[in-house]
């Protein structure tokens, strides 16, 4: 995308255009990790290094190999091999140097690979026809708005353990409630910045 | 079109082959730990490729903590102090331990992961425990839900154990089961018996390796058990010594009798076993001839509910009632108690040993609920 | 985790029994059972481990307790649940046996917390599958309480 400077693409991608409140990309790992503050936190990195990464490895993939081999159809199977292939050693590092926190992700660990931001992140790039800089802050921006949505959730999450909540609407019932109203307070966002 | 299918094909495979060698190595690097040294009561050092659990690589070693969930973190067997390397505590084990083992540094070896040098502490008992294996030389009923399995000592040959200790036995996988776990069952045979050794093991509801036992295990079948453990055994005095123990909780009963009957022991002995009718009664000639081969012995059998078509003059009741009635007729302060069966039956006969003078430093058993 | 209700894992034969549903669905299903009779899993564990306190106290013979009969049998070792939580739970097993109906329900300690905390009754046909009718029934909670509340 020609004329917009990396870093409002990098801004957008936290608040106004946030991966998973705004384009709903990202939930299942979302809903189920973020019952405590240091889980959710160690998941929202993990996810935020693999953001970067692989927009970094894609855009080089796809600019480089695909497009003049003229393969570009086969984006969608070399992507998800390339997350998959970062996932693997992000989990393989955590493993090593913290157990704890391997243990506290527990399959949500692996299921990052089929994180539909994650391919996501790479399909925008591709769509929007970002700069190798542009994609990758858009990547990290992204990983970091999943961070702040994580977060914030958690943290609301954990204050609710004292609350009384109707028993229908315990645990998926009031974080989707909680999720629609946080996604509806990050519109208040829009027109910071104009970008699709 | 040929031509693009091989392009495409050769891309992907490129692509693919490229990853899965950074993977491989990748994989070389983190999983290597390298050799870590594990320095046991500041005294022994084992040397070990780190990578796995502490309890699998002593296992390695031939020292083997106890454990009966086959490194699974479910049973807790398997605690040991700490000192240095152990790492953050894993959920799994915070689960299993009290604040105060915890500030001990006590771990669940099967859950710490060797992944550096590590110092620990455990009981010097622990290194007389080797792995066996034996055959099954005699599979039979002692009643309808016990059974006496004798097994014949493989490699090593001899076994050499303090009277009133266990050994873990190991199942094989069968028909719907594929776990190998392992269950502690105490040694019934005298300790001067070295090449062979008797367990009395009784049929569980829905137990694995008990259900394994009384309907798949064969005579002739080779089988692995870990031991000598435990701190069951007996104790120097001249006081009473007062035995309860029903069902297969009789197992180291008799091998303590067998110790008493070998040092001709002068002490005064009662061996309350409580059942509920007769069918649950065995071992009773052994019993009688204790009586006659050990100077003050006494079987007291006790029923609690007889079968109509059961002839029994025997005690009646609760094994509790004959159990407080002799207690309350003899002078305690000296009296030791060493109880064996039923988790529910060792409480109640617990309380009614305090109740009648014999405090809990003079009670002895296996804690194992 | 279904992996650990299979056969051979905690018991011999599973808590699944031939039931090819989903853990959640067993659970649910038997929620919905339960209210329409009007009772929560917590009223019906509680119930159970009345018998369980009652019937410990015969050492493994059977003991009276209101209208029925209860043997307990508790053997040495620790189960854990299931559900992957932690915490391990003595292997007692119950039966209660109603002369008036000629029926008995037989369950474990373990199977009194799969109720309590879980609402989990057992798949159908294994071993201590507990049918929340039947336990209604052969307890007599309705009498029971009702007897509680007039005396």
């Amino acid at each position: 995308m020609e004329n917009v400077s990396p870093w409002v693409i990098f801004f957008a991608a936290i608040f106004t255009g946030n991966i998973l409140l705004t384009y709903f990309l990202g939930m299942c790992s979302f809903l189920s990790v973020s019952k405590q503050i240091k889980t959710a936190v160690g998941l929202g990195v993990a996810v935020t290094f693999v953001l970067s990464m692989t927009s970094a490895l894609n855009y080089l993939v796809y600019y480089r190999i695909l497009v003049p081999l003229q393969l570009e159809y086969l984006r969608y199977i070399v992507f998800i091999v390339v997350i998959a292939a970062t996932v693997q050693l992000l989990e393989m590092f955590i493993e090593r140097y913290s157990e704890g926190l391997y243990i506290n992700l527990g399959i949500f660990l692996p299921l990052i690979t089929v994180n539909c931001a994650i391919l996501g992140v790479s399909l925008f790039m591709v769509i929007r026809k970002y700069t190798f800089i542009q994609s990758v802050l858009f990547g990290t921006g992204s990983g970091l708005g999943w961070l702040l949505a994580i977060l914030a959730m958690a943290g609301i999450r954990e204050r609710l353990n004292e609350e009384k909540i109707p028993q229908p609407l315990r645990g998926p019932g009031i974080t989707l409630i909680i999720t629609g109203i946080m996604a509806m307070a990050f519109i208040g966002f829009s027109g910071i910045v104009q970008i699709q | 079109m040929m031509d693009e299918i091989i392009l495409t094909v050769a891309v992907l495979g490129g692509i693919n082959a490229v990853l899965s060698v950074i993977l491989v190595i990748a994989e070389r690097f983190f999983a290597n730990y390298g050799e870590c040294t594990i320095t046991i009561n500041q005294d022994k050092t084992l040397k070990v490729t780190g990578g796995s659990s502490l309890l699998s690589a002593l296992n390695s070693q031939k020292i083997f903590l106890p454990s009966a969930c086959g490194g699974r973190g479910t049973c807790a067997y398997c605690k040991c102090k700490i000192t240095e390397g152990a790492g953050t505590v894993l959920p799994t084990e915070s689960a299993l331990l009290s604040q105060q083992e915890l500030q001990d540094r006590v771990r669940l070896a099967c859950q710490v992961k060797v992944k550096s040098d590590l110092s620990i502490q455990i009981s010097e008992a622990l290194f007389q425990i080797k792995e066996f294996e034996a055959e099954v030389v005699l599979l039979k009923d002692l009643t309808y839900d016990i059974k006496l399995l004798r097994l014949h000592l493989l490699r090593p040959e001899e076994i050499h154990f303090t009277p009133g200790q266990y050994i873990q036995l190991q199942n094989k996988p069968y028909p719907k089961v594929r776990e190998i776990v392992s269950r502690a069952y105490s040694i019934a045979s005298p300790n001067d018996e070295t090449k062979n050794i008797d367990l009395m093991i009784r049929l569980v509801p829905e137990g694995i390796c008990t259900t394994w036992v009384h309907h798949h295990l064969q005579e002739g079948e080779r089988v692995i058990f870990t031991g000598p453990m435990g701190n069951f055994y007996l104790r120097e005095g001249t006081g009473e010594i007062i035995m309860v123990a029903g069902g297969s909780g009789m197992a180291p009963m008799v091998s303590l009798l067998s110790e008493l009957a070998r040092i001709k022991s002068q002490r005064k002995i009662t061996y309350f076993f409580g059942a509920v009718s007769k069918k649950d009664l065995f071992y009773v000639e052994e019993m009688n001839r204790f009586e006659k081969e050990i100077p003050h012995f006494t079987f007291v059998p006790a029923l609690s509910q007889p079968d109509p078509d059961d002839v029994w003059d025997g005690e009646r009741g609760l094994i509790t009632t004959p159990l407080d009635a002799y207690l309350k007729k003899m002078d305690t302060p000296k009296a030791q108690g060493y109880l064996c069966g039923s988790p529910g039956m060792l409480n109640a006969c617990i309380k009614t040993m305090n109740n009648n003078g014999i405090t809990s430093d003079r009670i002895f058993y296996d804690p194992f609920a | 985790m279904q992996t650990h209700f299979g056969p051979g894992r905690i018991s011999k034969d599973g808590f699944l029994g031939e039931d090819s549903r989903h853990i959640h669905d067993i659970i649910q299903e038997d929620q919905r059972i339960l209210s329409s009779l009007g009772w929560t899993s917590e009223r019906i564990a509680d119930r159970l481990q009345f018998f369980i306190d009652e019937g410990k106290k015969g050492l493994e013979g059977k003991v009276s307790v209101g209208k029925c009969i209860v043997c307990v049998r508790w053997d040495r070792g620790m189960v854990p649940c299931p559900f992957n939580e932690p915490g391990l739970h003595p292997k007692i097993v119950a039966t209660v046996f109603s002369p008036a109906q000629k029926r008995e329900i037989r369950y474990s300690q373990l199977s009194v917390h799969l109720i309590r905390r879980h609402s989990f009754f057992g798949g159908k046909g294994s071993v201590f599958r507990l049918e929340p009718k039947t336990v209604l029934e052969i307890t007599d909670i309705r009498f029971e309480s009702n007897e509680r509340k007039s005396g």
